[in-house]
């Protein structure tokens, strides 16, 4: 029995375990006492989540499609007839005919050479990944006020906030070692304000609960500034100092009337007013947000309300005060990191930037494409030059993820080729022509960045399952297929390339990473302890901005067709598109099927008792699942998590994004509930 | 040979070296990493070894693996072939702390009561056990409030206290004799004077623990069900299901048993560590929990350990190991479970009265409706809160919400882990 230190593979608490292995196989976990955030226990997902590693459904060897069937190859058949295939789209219709999938739960060296492989080798721009679907409005809003699209301030800090904002996050289900540091913080006399449309439980805890109607958040989050201005608890020598655009900002405000918080968000403004001065009136306050803010046509909108909202009162900038966005994967903030994005390069360098696409193609000894790329979602919706016909996929599942799946679907299956890496046979490896087996975290070296900017080491504890081998091995193989070889011995050879062409990860070596618990980025050089908290003394961007937000309502809501409002969601027992979660047995038997959150009241009125199988329609399609009556959502509100293969929340959610991201509207769409008999 | 001897410290590595020559030498050891885990030692030399800190997990896990084959099963020509995987281990544990000793000699009760697990007790029965007392408490340890520390009378096979520059070495069981006596040339026989000093630090050590936790007033109190139901809300609030309590616990003992084929036609049937704060524990084939709310899975918990144990083993089945209190999410621990329910009023007609008026001012409930439920509880003799949910006049979670304000979280300014850089 040996035991081996590695980053969880699940959320993006990031952390640290040891997993215990046996004649080969891993039998158990155990949680590190000294790493910062496990502090000596996992959530659920984390003590038992390993078994999916041996689970018996995992890809051992190649597959090829074969009169309609996939069927057992060589790595050298599937490799070529991957090569083959996209080099000839790519001859046909060019680089920006082909698209990219990269992936928030691979390492940070996997995304990279993927991104690279896209726009080097296949030429395009056309590189994506799940943070589409959940903290694109970070990146660019956060980015557009403080010119860092990232978590200002470290997970530990929030143990020492004064007072806790939380919207949009059910942080003990989603996050659960971040709402350990939020207990210990009311331990220590904090105070805790919750927004959100259901009462989850963390506002059991909260000194005020504010529940506002779905989709309303730029309404609250303008009123409670406008109570915050009107009352003078902004912080006045900070907006002087260190921001700009103020004046027209607070003119945006003061024309901004009072009385539309109560009709148009339900919440009361002596409520919010209490809330106000809670959160402006102390001098270290945190506001914790996720999908609840971001996935909405208006997601940029909302998160740059909130960055408004910390600078108007001062709240960035300092240790225990500042904005966090959690992520969901165990490394989406990586992937964004690396630049598996569209419009940018490794640590958010502009593609559109001369001298750094210089730099880019100096050290890759290639010309990088210059044709902007599409989105994830756009990659799907695309028609004449702008479509996309053949794509390669790692480690994602759209079929599941992505909204209105049926149009998803389609476009999956009218793709000229697609390649699939992936552990399980997912529903979207299932459309694939070839689908290539790769190793899962147990099974490979590389680094994840959790939400904190922490980055981390993650350690082989076994040999690759059947034939399967780690992605960045089979970027490799194929890239060499392409005329491109790339020559790696192991990923740190590939964070050494990161850090010479990655100002933020400048810093980050291997070695650099074998004692302590990772490093923060910004680390700009070898010398560089890294950076906790971000902003320090001026915001990365200069100064901050304020913008004049208004309010947008969301696309799609109930009318008399379908009265019903939903949001969909995670759960805590569940990981996304439940490909690992459902193969644990602890996980499984903890939410073994699909179900919709029900309001009591509601459900009488359908005539529908707890466990009754309902039918959910919208107007893309519908879905059967079983009743659970709950007050947790409110009246004319129902709940769908998205991890169940057989009744996917996504065949009902629309795909109109928001057009600065792209990111779809899953908080919000209408539908109609019938009782099955 | 006495029943107490000296063992000098120069002389440890070479007497434990001597022993792992015979059997798996098992004693925590601080790694690279800065943790102290429990781990097989194959070269004394290599390692080092920390008496000082509670290792993450318990021993337990040597015993009752968290995944553990029981057999294999093949299908071939529509037969069953089987093949069991019995362990068979000559071990030794060196550098246990006292309440983990202890909780080893719990699970032996338990696996051998009504039948004998042989899963269980082929790794145990060739297993012996050396304490080292604790000298030095650490801040959540409570052993000597649950009676299973700092020091044993008892149950080992040798206990060493640390004189300084020598092991004090009590022999207990045989085979601790055994292998004394087998090494004797590293021994001599202690003295009074050795005696005395070694008496000394045990008092010393008694009076060092800053947690005392009242286990009689809890379990009484519980028997006589005079535990508020509200508190079993909060802390079936505070509870995330992680599991970690029953998982870190070294006398929880629960299991599940599943089939994981490897392919069609061959798998295994494993058993797997459980924890009773899960839905999926008690959750019934049709999805039926009669333990749906958190709350009452907590309180299942909780009454497993304390009353229960009590009624059939005469103790709880707490060792007061402190594990629980560092790692839980919530605080829904054994020290801050025992100090809420004797710290709050018991249950009784005055804490009803209190309830009414936290509902009366929250404008939940109406001066009529309190009346009306406060007469009918009184020939019910239900807690005021349950009959006020019964009677429709209030839900529970108009409740939780009116008194999660009023109550908060318990008074206890340490958090329970390291607090992170
Ligand atoms: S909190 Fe997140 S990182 Fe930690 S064990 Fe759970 S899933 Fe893994
Ligand atoms: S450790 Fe705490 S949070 Fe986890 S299951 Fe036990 S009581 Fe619940």
């Amino acid at each position: 029995m040996h035991r081996v230190l590695t980053t969880c593979c699940f959320c993006a608490c990031g952390c640290n375990l040891y997993l215990e292995v046996k004649n080969g196989k891993v039998v158990g976990v155990i949680p590190s006492r000294q790493h910062p955030i496990a502090r000596g226990n996992l959530c659920l997902k984390g003590w038992n989540g390993f078994e999916f590693v041996h689970h018996k459904d995992r890809l051992k060897y190649p597959l090829i499609r074969k009169n309609g069937r996939l069927v057992e190859a060589t790595w050298n058949e599937a490799l070529e007839l991957v090569a083959q295939r996209l080099s000839q789209i790519k001859e046909r219709h060019g680089g920006q005919s082909l698209g990219v999938l990269s992936s928030g739960k691979c390492s940070n060296e996997e995304n990279y050479l993927l991104m690279k492989f896209a726009r080097a080798v296949l030429k395009t721009n056309n590189v994506d990944h799940c943070a589409r679907l959940c903290h694109s409005p970070t990146v660019v809003g956060l980015g557009n006020a403080f010119g860092s699209g990232a978590m200002t301030n470290s997970i530990s800090e929030l143990a020492r906030a004064k007072v806790i904002l939380v919207t949009g996050s059910n942080t003990t289900e989603q996050h659960p070692q971040i709402a350990r540091f939020i207990f210990d913080a009311l331990a220590r006399g904090s105070k805790l304000i919750v927004v959100d449309p259901r009462r989850i439980r963390l506002s059991k805890f909260a000194h005020i609960y504010l529940q506002p109607r779905l989709g309303t958040d730029v309404i609250w989050l303008n009123g409670m500034m406008k109570i915050i201005l009107d009352e003078g608890l902004l912080d006045d020598a900070f907006i002087k100092m260190r921001t700009e655009n103020f004046r027209a900002f607070s003119e945006h405000l003061r024309k901004f009337d009072l009385e539309q918080v109560e009709a148009v968000s339900g919440i009361a403004v002596e409520d919010l007013r209490r809330a106000a001065r809670m959160y402006a009136s102390v001098k270290r306050a945190m506001i914790i947000y996720s999908m609840g803010i971001t996935q909405h046509i208006c997601g940029t909108d909302n998160v740059q309300s909130i960055a408004n909202m910390a600078m108007l009162t001062g709240h960035v900038e300092q240790e225990c005060t500042g904005v966090g966005p959690l992520r969901g994967q165990n490394n989406v903030q990586g992937a964004c990191d690396m630049g598996a994005l569209p419009g940018t390069l490794p640590g958010y360098q502009s593609i559109a930037d001369e001298g750094i696409r210089r730099k880019f193609e100096k050290t890759w000894k290639t010309d990088l494409p210059l044709a902007p790329g599409l989105t994830e979602i756009g990659m799907f919706h695309g028609t004449g030059d702008k479509k996309v016909r053949g794509m390669f996929i790692m480690g994602e599942n759209p079929a599941m993820s992505h909204p209105d799946l049926r149009a998803t679907r389609r476009a999956l299956a009218a793709l000229e080729f697609l390649a699939v890496s992936d552990i399980f046979l997912t529903e979207t490896a299932q459309f694939a022509d070839v689908v290539l087996p790769a190793a899962s975290f147990a099974e490979k070296d590389g680094t994840f960045t959790s939400t904190e900017r922490r980055i981390q080491r993650v350690r082989k504890a076994i040999s690759p399952i059947g034939k399967s081998n780690p992605d960045w091995q089979i970027i490799c193989e194929l890239s060499a297929r392409m005329n491109y070889p790339m020559h790696y011995e192991s990923p740190a050879e590939i964070m050494e390339e990161i850090a010479l062409l990655t100002p933020i990860y400048g810093g980050i070596y291997y070695d650099r990473l074998e004692h302590g618990w990772g490093l923060f980025w910004p680390c700009p050089n070898r010398d560089h302890p890294g950076t906790p908290f971000l902003h320090k003394g001026s915001f990365v961007r200069g100064k901050g901005r304020f913008d004049c937000i208004s309010y947008r309502p969301p696309e799609e809501t109930p009318d008399d067709q379908y009265p019903f409002y939903l949001t969909t969601g995670r759960i805590y027992a569940h990981w996304h598109t439940g490909s690992m979660s459902r193969r644990v047995t602890a996980l499984s038997r903890e939410r073994p099927e699909a179900f919709v959150e029900i309001n009591p009241r509601d459900a009488k009125r359908l005539g529908v008792a707890n466990r009754d199988t309902v039918r959910v329609t919208s107007r893309r399609g519908e879905i059967t699942l079983k009743a659970r009556l709950t007050d947790d959502v409110p009246e004319k509100t129902v709940f769908i998590s998205f991890h169940f293969a057989e009744a996917p929340a996504n065949i009902l959610t629309h795909d109109r994004c928001d057009p600065g991201v792209g990111i779809p509207e899953f908080k919000v769409c209408a539908v109609r509930l019938e009782g099955v008999k | 040979m006495p029943d107490d001897v000296i063992l000098n410290k120069e002389h440890l590595k070479s007497f434990l070296r001597k022993i792992a020559k015979e059997r798996e030498l098992i004693a925590p050891v601080k790694n690279r990493h800065g943790d102290t885990l429990f781990e097989v030692v194959s070269s004394v030399d290599d390692v080092t070894f920390d008496l000082e800190t509670r290792p993450v997990v318990s021993p337990k896990s040597f015993f009752l693996p968290p995944t553990e084959t029981l057999f294999h099963y093949q299908r071939k020509e529509g037969k069953y072939l089987f093949k069991e995987v019995l362990p068979k281990l000559s071990r030794v544990f060196f550098g246990l702390r006292s309440c983990d000793l202890w909780a080893i000699l719990f699970l032996d009760v338990v696996f051998q009561e009504d039948f004998k697990d042989l899963y269980y007790l082929n790794r145990r029965q060739d297993t012996i056990l050396i304490n080292v007392g604790c000298r030095e408490p650490m801040k959540n340890c409570f052993c000597k409030s649950a009676k299973s520390g700092p020091f044993l009378t008892q149950g080992y096979d040798l206990q060493f206290t640390d004189l300084g520059d020598r092991f004090f070495v009590e022999i207990g069981r045989p085979r601790g004799r055994e292998l004394v006596e087998k090494w004797d040339y590293f021994f001599r026989p202690a003295t009074n004077k050795d005696r005395d000093e070694q008496y000394e630090i045990v008092l010393e050590a008694e009076s060092k623990f800053e947690r005392i936790v009242d286990f009689d007033t809890a379990i009484s109190r519980f028997m006589n069900n005079e535990v508020d139901d509200a508190l079993w809300e909060e802390l079936g609030d505070r509870c995330q299901g992680c599991g970690g309590c029953a998982y870190v616990c070294p006398t929880c003992y629960c299991f599940d048993m599943v089939d994981r084929p490897i392919s069609d036609s061959e798998g295994e049937r494993v058993r797997i560590h459980d924890a009773c704060t899960l839905a999926g524990f008690t959750r019934l084939a049709g999805g039926h929990n009669p333990r749906h709310e958190r709350s009452r899975r907590v309180r299942r918990r909780f009454y497993h350990k304390l009353p229960f144990a009590q009624e059939r083993y005469h103790r709880p089945s707490c060792v007061g190991c402190g594990r629980c209190v560092e790692i839980c999410f919530g605080r829904v621990d054994m020290i801050h479970f025992i100090r809420m329910v004797c710290e709050r009023p018991e249950k009784s007609s005055q804490a009803s009265l209190r309830l009414g008026e936290i509902l009366l001012d929250a404008g939940l409930l109406s001066a009529e409706g309190l009346k009306i439920a406060l007469e009918k509880q009184a020939g019910t003799g239900k807690p005021l809160g349950t009959q006020l949910v019964e009677d429709g006049l209030i839900t529970t979670e108009e409740i939780v919400s009116a008194l999660g304000l009023q109550l908060g979280m318990p008074g206890t300014p340490e958090t329970g882990g390291v607090i992170g850089r």
